[in-house]
């Protein structure tokens, strides 16, 4: 198993932007090489945060769905209760994360848009809930930034 | 010339000569970085004596629609005509039997540059003007007399917004890889928050900011460029998009990297003779950022399933979708720190 791949990525990035690029036949290459490094630079930033954000992201999520779920009607109710009790599935597999990822977030969707429904002066705790989920949205873009000097 | 530039070379040779009755040659050809919806190249056609040079879209192996193709030379044509600044249109040809597939082929504006890298320091107060005088320009054309009620539909003016929000929203769901929170929450938003009709119709160029057209050395704007996405609707769309903050992400307190927003603002006004009313203008300000989500989710979804594999299209899709992301926080959530300037505020 290659010990560092994120240098390893750095390295290539570097390989291109000093050895490649000013080699290039045209403006045409020469562009596509230069937006190559910056798509392996992204790379390399998600490669090194990637189960970190997935798996705290889960978790705030989650957190969010116990604190609500009382509140929720029988179907959402119900979908929290099946991505809870699987909360500790602990894969750590790219693939395995992305799918848990994908229920859970769409599961986060449908608490989102049913708390804005219900959201009033009747219903202070829907405010509420609609506040935590834009809390955590941004957290969510926040955690997804990239550092490119573009 | 590569292998390909050499066939395609002699493929527009053989199409030029039968278009124009006369011996025509075409060489030079040289692919022309950016805009990944189409391969765009630029030639010399000779004849005789005569050189001009052209640039030639060519439709890609992947993706848009055929009406698309024939929407973007009305456009183009309809605003040439009208004295916007726009390469002036040559020739669209369906038949894919000269290069392999459809094409269209344009005048070339030369001596200019599109690149935001390369907008010259001294300039960029005129320019700006320039580039918000025009727009305003576009908006106040009447799209029943350039004739384009007959390539573009003419909405509702009640209905227009929401129908674009409709297709984006579409768009975001048929082509994401992932669910997309941020967005989902924005198009909710939308959907809640109608805005007031359009003031008026107006052709939308869809497209519109720096990037997308042509400035000489001394900062005079040459051609408007891409009006792929042109269709008819509240002029408001374009003027939001242009003033996009991703247009400008590390410096939001310009407009398109070039004046601050209420210059450019006031500059559309006039040339346009219409007036922002801030509510609507905040309306199509988060519909600008769905919309752009939407082209970005597309961009990655054509790279990740391999219909294409210019990198331009996965840095759009993960970069622009991060920035477009923090730009509707910043618009939408309640713990919002601003940082993104109201523009008519």
């Amino acid at each position: 198993m290659i010990p560092k791949p994120g240098e390893s990525i750095a390295h290539i990035c570097a390989r291109i932007a000093t050895d490649l690029l000013p080699k290039a036949s045209d403006d045409y290459a020469a562009a596509d090489l230069a937006f190559l490094t910056v798509m392996l630079s992204m790379v390399q930033q998600d490669f090194e945060r990637f189960a970190d954000v997935h798996v705290r992201e889960h978790d705030e999520m989650c957190a969010i769905f116990r604190g609500a779920r009382d509140r929720l009607p029988p179907d959402l109710q119900a979908r929290v209760d099946a991505v809870l009790g699987h909360d500790q599935d602990t894969s750590l597999l790219a693939s395995a994360l992305n799918a848990r990822a994908d229920v859970t977030t769409r599961l986060l969707i449908d608490v989102h848009a049913w708390a804005e429904g219900e959201a009033g002066p009747e219903a202070a705790w829907a405010v509420d809930l609609d506040r935590e989920i834009w809390r955590f949205l941004d957290r969510y873009a926040a955690n997804r930034a990239y550092d490119v000097a573009l | 010339m590569d292998e390909r530039a050499e066939a395609l070379a002699e493929g527009l040779s053989r199409y030029l000569t039968r278009q124009r009755r006369a011996d025509w040659t075409v060489t030079g050809g040289a692919r022309i970085p950016g805009g990944a919806s189409r391969e765009t190249w630029r030639f010399v056609a000779g004849s005789g004596g005569e050189q001009h040079g052209i640039i030639v879209r060519i439709d890609p192996e992947t993706s848009l629609i055929d009406t698309d193709r024939a929407l973007e030379h009305a456009a183009i044509d309809a605003a040439y005509r009208a004295g916007i600044p726009a390469p002036e249109p040559l020739y669209l040809e369906e038949d894919a039997s000269f290069i392999g597939r459809p094409f269209s082929i344009m005048a070339e504006v030369a001596g200019c540059s599109a690149s935001a890298e390369s907008l010259p320091p001294e300039h960029l107060e005129k320019i700006g003007e320039q580039k918000w005088r025009w727009l305003g320009r576009i908006a106040a054309l009447d799209p029943a007399e350039l004739g384009l009620e007959s390539v573009m539909t003419l909405p509702d003016p009640q209905a227009c917004a929401m129908e674009q929000v409709d297709y984006w929203a579409g768009v975001i769901r048929d082509d994401e890889i992932h669910p997309n929170p941020i967005a989902e929450a924005a198009v909710r938003w939308l959907r809640r928050n109608p805005p007031p009709p359009p003031q008026k119709l107006s052709l939308v160029h869809g497209d519109y900011r720096t990037g997308n057209f042509l400035f000489s050395p001394d900062g005079e704007i040459r051609a408007i460029l891409d009006w792929e996405m042109a269709h008819i609707g509240d002029p408001l769309e374009d003027l939001a998009w242009s003033l996009d903050p991703l247009w400008s992400f590390n410096q939001p307190q310009l407009a398109g990297q070039l004046i601050p927003h209420r210059e450019a603002i006031a500059h559309w006004e006039a040339a346009s003779g219409l007036k922002v009313d801030p509510h609507a203008f905040r309306w199509w300000r988060v519909f600008a950022s769905v919309k752009g989500i939407g082209i970005w989710i597309s961009s990655s979804e054509d790279y990740h399933h391999g219909a294409a594999k210019l990198p331009i299209l996965a840095i759009a899709g993960w970069l622009m979708t991060d920035r477009q992301e923090r730009i509707l926080c910043d618009y939408l959530s309640p713990h919002s720190q601003h940082l993104f300037p109201e523009a008519t505020a």
